[in-house]
């Protein structure tokens, strides 16, 4: 198997992120793990499609390097669902990224159930369970006495032989646990979220692309941060730069934001969106017209970190319910 | 597995000046880039971006591909001060190209505004490379002024192509011209075309394309016969960075070129 960095949900000042583990952390007894929490503040689409990175260079030419091997301990279901998005846009379009690749190739996912839901929290609504059925090479529960862990794939099952000892056998008391732990979830989504909306948020949006009082009402208290996007684990959209170095130029994609004013704008200054309130809509019908349409699912996972995060005190579900 | 964000080196081989801001630079490529008329490539200007144009060169001619450029913006401005034996970056084709089978049999009526003739001059070889395929070529072009027209010199043989009806106007005229003058609209008051058997193809600013698709459904051409050049920031080319996002559509990747009949119902589409 050889040498994997791992990564873990650590609860920080009350906020669960991700944490490189180090030796030094396993004989820390106040670093306290996330696994039982909901989702990390930060989504996990950056371990693959990169903050920032270094893509291409001129004259000279730049290759993808080889990544280095990671796990992921920890991943929740509304994550593992939203790396379905991404996956759609870089590596089955009509061009695969090379970096996206490598970097998902070399890494194990592995899933924990979310058993504490929070109230921005809406993965019900958008058809998700707040466990992982698909999309990772294991999955884990917590129960009081340990973990029950369910492998999904091949890989998942290597992890689980090279443990040896570490695992035993399964009993059927500890599967009704996990199970009733699984519906005391959606029990409380179903309580936070009591009320469902239209079943074609797709139509239901497009039928309000007239309606500009009604965006303009909900995107009334944005301040055009576009903390909602980074902060979104299903956002693709990116800007390639290039920068003269000493040794030629450089090329970087960095995560973009469609909130963002130049967003649309060409050359010579024209700007197709240069109306905030065509971009705030952008994103509604990116997500959840336009995607839905070609790929099939939509492209929110109802993770709530664009709710947790909004200074405006938007709420993505109060715009989805008044369609 | 390759790496589609990076570009190969380019010569410039000749550049000509085509009007004061507008440029035809000849670039001579380190692999072929097999372009059809419609694709487009992405230059690097090293050092200053990136950016999209259509080839105007005959499609068929890979080891050479000329490109003609108006000084608009960042990378255009640092390009124009680039000279022949520089080196630039290139990435492509990307998008799709003119339907041309689509097209035999039928008589194409070509509008272009401005620099928007660039793109259409390689449909233009296209189409006239195998002539006997169309039924006729009609090209209508506008410029702002005289000294504001493209293809100075390749305008006059065109004109004298068996099969190739061409027309020009000018919005503002000057002592030496003598053809027509008004916006490009004026050369569509009399559409000869056979409504039931021809397809339009339109390039040029927003604004005029507007116009023109206006006056060409207002004559009868049906919606799904008007071909439309709609590129917006089409930054990264490969259908990812959302920035030439237009209705559903990736411009770089669904189109350049759609046709009305797919953006009629988008709002506000130019």
């Amino acid at each position: 198997m050889g040498y994997y960095t791992v990564f873990l949900p650590a609860v920080i000042e009350n906020q669960v992120h991700w944490h490189r583990l180090t030796p030094d952390d396993l004989a820390d007894k106040s670093l306290e793990w996330g696994l039982g929490h909901i989702r990390a503040s930060e989504p996990i689409k950056g371990f693959f499609f990169s903050p920032r990175e270094k893509v291409a260079s001129f004259p000279e030419k730049f290759e993808p390097e080889d990544q280095k091997k990671r796990i992921l301990f920890g991943v929740k279901a509304c994550d593992l669902s939203a790396l379905k998005v991404q996956q759609k846009m870089f590596l089955e379009g009509n061009f695969r990224d090379p970096f996206y690749d490598a970097r998902l190739k070399n890494t194990i996912l592995i899933a924990a159930d979310c058993s504490e839901p929070e109230d921005t929290c809406f993965c019900n609504l958008m058809g998700n369970k707040p466990y992982a059925t698909e999309g990772a090479d294991m999955t884990l529960s917590v129960l009081g006495e340990g973990y029950l862990f369910e492998v999904m794939t091949g890989r998942g099952n290597e992890l689980i032989d090279l443990g040896g000892d570490a695992f035993g056998p399964v009993t059927d008391a500890q599967v009704a646990r996990r199970d009733e732990n699984h519906k005391a979830a959606v029990d409380k989504l179903n309580r936070i979220n009591p009320r469902s909306w239209n079943p074609d948020l797709a139509k239901a949006i497009e039928g309000k692309i007239q309606d500009e009082a009604f965006w303009r009402r909900h995107a009334e208290s944005c301040v055009e941060c576009y903390g909602c996007l980074l902060a979104c684990p299903t956002c693709f959209c990116f800007l390639l730069y290039d920068e003269a170095k000493q040794t030629g130029v450089e090329r970087t994609k960095v995560w973009d934001a469609c909130y963002m004013a130049a967003y649309a704008r060409v050359g010579g200054g024209a700007n197709p969106k240069a109306e905030f309130l065509k971009r705030f809509m952008n994103r509604f019908f990116c997500k959840f017209v336009h995607f839905k349409n070609e790929h099939g699912f939509y492209a929110c996972t109802g993770c709530g970190r664009c709710i947790k995060g909004c200074m405006g005190k938007i709420d993505i579900r109060k715009v989805l319910a008044e369609l | 597995m390759s790496n589609p964000y990076q570009p190969f080196k380019a010569k410039i081989l000749n550049i000509s000046d085509e009007t004061p801001n507008i440029r035809t630079f000849v670039l001579e490529p380190e692999q072929e880039v097999r372009f059809l008329a419609g694709q487009f490539v992405e230059l690097t200007v090293p050092g200053f971006g990136e950016a999209p144009f259509t080839p105007s060169s005959f499609q068929f001619e890979r080891d050479r591909i000329e490109i003609t450029i108006m000084k608009v913006g960042r990378a255009t401005t640092a390009l124009f001060k680039l000279g022949a034996g520089d080196m630039v970056g290139i990435r492509g084709p990307y998008g799709n190209p003119y339907p041309l089978n689509k097209f035999e049999g039928k008589e194409i009526f070509i509008v272009g505004g401005g620099v928007g003739l660039a793109p259409l001059r390689a449909l233009f070889l296209a189409l006239a490379h195998e002539i006997n395929k169309y039924k006729k070529i009609y090209l209508r072009y506008g410029a702002r002024s005289p000294k504001d027209i493209v293809y100075k010199k390749l305008i006059p043989e065109w004109k004298k192509m068996k099969g190739v009806d061409l027309d020009l106007s000018v919005d503002v005229g000057d002592e030496t011209w003598k053809g027509k003058v008004g916006v490009v609209t004026i050369l569509l008051k009399e559409i000869p075309c056979d409504l039931k058997n021809s397809v339009a193809v339109v390039c040029g600013p927003p604004v005029m394309m507007k116009f023109v698709t206006r006056r060409l459904l207002e004559i009868g051409f049906p919606d799904d016969m008007i071909y439309l050049s709609m590129e917006k920031n089409m930054s990264c080319g490969l259908g990812q960075c959302g920035h030439c996002r237009l209705g559903p559509y990736f411009t770089c990747k669904d189109g350049p070129v759609l046709t009305w009949d797919q953006i009629k119902d988008i709002k506000d589409p130019f």
